[in-house]
């Protein structure tokens, strides 16, 4: 299986490699060309200044934005009034684009890096608040029942019972979340930046440097790609006792 | 009681609002009065020029989740239902799927113009991954039971697909739709804030550029409407269609 999924992969690649030796477009390049740009960056220091500045806007973000909303998510799904206050509001405005929120921010916390952080926890949050709350409300009630039967107070509860059976769900909504984050600050990036990935695929655009639109291009996929990796393997080590992955 | 709670956010920070924008501590630029925001929606609303900027994103998303609902329903299905599909497609799901393919518009601009196709194009491309994993699971989950009873009876392949496999996995392709249709509201904004000459997006910075705070809020009043009353819409579409199951579309 993993031959045939290879010999794809390189029959994909060798293609596009054929089309682009017989001419393509100036916006198309062909893998290797965009392999050897992107490695020839690799050795100069400006792609890391930007890739330093990108991390810098999109993990704060991100850190803030979930963990507000695991630890909302997780209130909201086990304490009723809290639920009745809080949830509402978060499900009626979640169909709404946050990123229109941007302008807005712009204005009250200025155009630098605080307004940019700041919408990038408010995109994190909506999910990583919808999953813990409903990772929350579904624990088991017969496991609840034992607890409180074996004499666990409400807080023992919660941190043996609630939490760990939520937590499937809770890494599901970190990983929309996480994905969400780099969207949002490549778009934040694209309106308007001085620095970062999204503000040198615009200015390659820009000045029609094609080499450097697909080195900014690789760059955030493989940024992208093993975030997400890092992430599952958090996942599969936290929820190790648990079977089948969610 | 309930309702009351409930209100009670939403009411604070109308509240809150409003008083930071009589306090005069702040520019009126930062803080609009809510009746000034009113006023700027009344008339973006109501005017002929609002509802085509309305129109002109409500097709570009529309446009680009439907099609990305018709090849990813039907990728999802094969996928789900074919050992041989999900070896090959799986992997370039997967694989590119934590990749923000917003990073690809600059090239869509080239290939499609810098009009609603490349804007269509990467609003398609984006709703692709929702659907195509959530339909996918669905279709795979299909309880064999229900397959082998087909057969029994003396259902053909064809039958069993259309009467079991299919209506098996319609609430979770409904549950993908629900996470697509916010993404696509989202990529069409984002691709008119970055580029274009018109729609909703394109209204917010232009707004914000000519330092008209309220109409700009107006505006994001609009989108915001406009995103909850489409799921809204999608959410009633389903309880017509499948009235009988009744999963939470939220989360499969």
């Amino acid at each position: 299986m993993t031959i045939a999924r290879v010999g794809l992969l390189i029959a994909v690649l060798a293609i596009w490699q054929i089309f682009w030796i017989r001419g393509l477009p100036d916006y198309a390049l062909g893998p290797v060309e965009i392999l050897r740009h992107f490695i020839a960056a690799l050795g100069t220091r400006e792609l890391y200044g930007h890739i330093v500045a990108s991390l810098l806007r999109a993990l704060p973000g991100f850190a803030i934005g979930s963990a507000l909303g695991i630890a909302l998510g997780l209130a909201a799904g086990t304490a009723r009034w809290f639920d009745q206050m809080l949830s509402p509001a978060v499900f009626t405005t979640y169909p709404v684009p946050k990123i229109v929120m941007l302008p807005l921010f712009m204005l009250w916390f200025g155009i630098g890096d605080v307004s940019k952080i700041l919408i990038i926890a408010l995109a994190c949050f909506y999910p990583t608040f919808i999953n813990a709350y409903y990772g929350a409300k579904g624990t088991p009630r017969i496991l609840v029942w034992s607890g409180l039967n074996m004499g666990a107070g409400k807080w023992r509860i919660f941190g043996r019972v609630v939490v760990p059976s939520a937590l499937p769900l809770v890494f599901a909504g970190l990983r929309v979340s996480l994905a969400l984050s780099f969207i949002v600050m490549f778009a934040t990036e694209m309106i308007n930046a001085r620095s970062g990935l999204g503000f040198l695929i615009q200015e390659a655009e820009n000045s029609l440097r094609f080499d450097l639109m697909y080195v900014s291009l690789l760059t955030i996929a493989t940024l992208g790609y093993a975030g997400d990796q890092l992430l599952q393997l958090c996942r599969r080590r936290a929820l190790a006792w648990q079977e089948t992955g969610a | 009681m309930k309702s009351l709670r409930s209100f009670m956010l939403f009411g604070s920070v109308l509240l809150a609002w409003e008083l930071a924008a009589r306090s005069g501590w702040w520019n009126p630029l930062l803080f609009p009065s809510l009746a000034k925001i009113a006023d700027e929606f009344i008339r973006f609303v109501a005017g002929a020029d609002g509802l085509h900027e309305t129109w002109v994103s409500l097709y570009r998303a529309l446009g680009g989740f439907a099609l990305a609902a018709v090849v990813g329903v039907v990728i999802g299905i094969l996928m789900g239902r074919s050992a041989l599909a999900a070896a090959l497609l799986d992997p370039a799901f997967s694989g590119t799927y934590a990749v923000p393919k917003l990073a690809l518009f600059p090239i869509f601009i080239f290939v499609f113009g810098i009009g609603s196709l490349s804007k269509v194009a990467l609003v398609f491309l984006e709703c692709l991954y929702p659907i195509v994993i959530i339909t996918c699971q669905g279709a795979r989950n299909v309880s064999p039971v229900l397959i082998w009873s087909a057969q029994n009876m003396g259902a053909s392949r064809v039958r069993i697909f259309g009467r079991v496999v299919v209506p098996a996995t319609v609430p979770y392709i409904f549950a993908g739709l629900r996470v697509a249709l916010p993404v696509a509201m989202i990529v069409v904004i984002i691709t008119e804030m970055i580029s274009s000459a018109d729609g909703l997006g394109y209204r917010v910075i232009y707004a914000l550029a000519s330092l008209q705070t309220d109409r700009m809020l107006a505006v994001v009043l609009a989108i915001a409407l406009l995103g909850y009353v489409l799921d809204r819409a999608l959410v009633a579409l389903r309880g017509r269609l499948v009235y009988w199951e009744k999963l939470d579309t939220f989360y499969v």
